[in-house]
């Protein structure tokens, strides 16, 4: 009697198994992915102030773009680990 | 061990289920056969084949019930977890979209700005050339400067 207590004992014990379940890695936005262009530099030679300004302002623009998109970026990251936390 | 897995799969849990419970059943009444069974004649002489083989099947019968409910559960467990990771997805998605939307939205402004900022440029440029004129030296140091170079 006592035999069949520890093997219907041992036949209840809990089996491992691990979940074969995954989730695929989120995508990011294509605009995303493509890298902050260059500086733009000024032509040399020139000496009209109008050139100059108009080459550092268009690199501010650039600037405003790459700062955009690093935040969209950081703004990705943290909400994807929201949402892949939220699922464990 | 895979493909008795697989091969047990493709049986309903209801037939595997009283299939089990069969095994079970039998089991018991073999144990308790081979107990009582001692004090009926003739059918005394079975009773040492009949024990062994009852507490065999009783112990399979209590294994694959286990299993089977073991499997259930892991079952439960996965459509739970893959209708999370479903939802995940589509939440992630929905993401995407708003975090691109924005992204355009912002970089559209930036560009309007500058549009204006051009155009000031232009109606400003005989004022602004005709009273500065920009030292070379000046024009290395700022391409100096956006190249990030030495």
């Amino acid at each position: 009697m006592k035999y069949i207590i520890i093997a219907l004992a041992l036949c209840l014990s809990a089996c491992a198994t691990s979940v074969p379940v995954t989730m695929n890695f989120p995508q990011v936005p294509e605009e995303l992915k493509a890298s902050c262009p260059d500086l733009k530099t000024i032509p040399e030679g020139t000496t009209k102030l109008s050139e100059v300004v108009t080459v550092v302002t268009e690199n501010y623009g650039q600037y405003q773009e790459c700062k955009i998109k690093i935040d969209a970026w950081t703004q990705w990251y943290n909400s994807q680990k929201k949402i892949f936390e939220s699922i464990k | 061990m895979g493909q008795f897995t697989w091969m047990f799969s493709i049986i309903p849990d209801a037939i595997l289920n009283w299939v089990y419970w069969g095994i079970i059943a039998v089991g018991l009444t073999g144990v308790f056969a081979g107990w009582f069974g001692k004090f009926i004649p003739v059918y005394g002489r079975y009773v040492e084949y009949l024990k062994p083989v009852g507490i065999v099947l009783l112990v399979l019968g209590v294994w694959l019930r286990g299993g089977y409910d073991t499997e259930l559960a892991w079952r439960a467990k996965v459509a739970e977890a893959e209708a999370k990771v479903v939802a995940a997805e589509a939440k992630s998605k929905e993401t995407n979209t708003v975090i691109q939307t924005q992204y355009r939205d912002k970089v559209k402004t930036v560009k309007e700005v500058q549009i204006v900022v051009q155009e000031r440029i232009v109606k400003e440029a005989a004022k602004m050339d005709a009273e500065c004129k920009v030292d070379a030296e000046a024009i290395s140091i700022l391409n100096q400067a956006a190249g990030g170079k030495k």
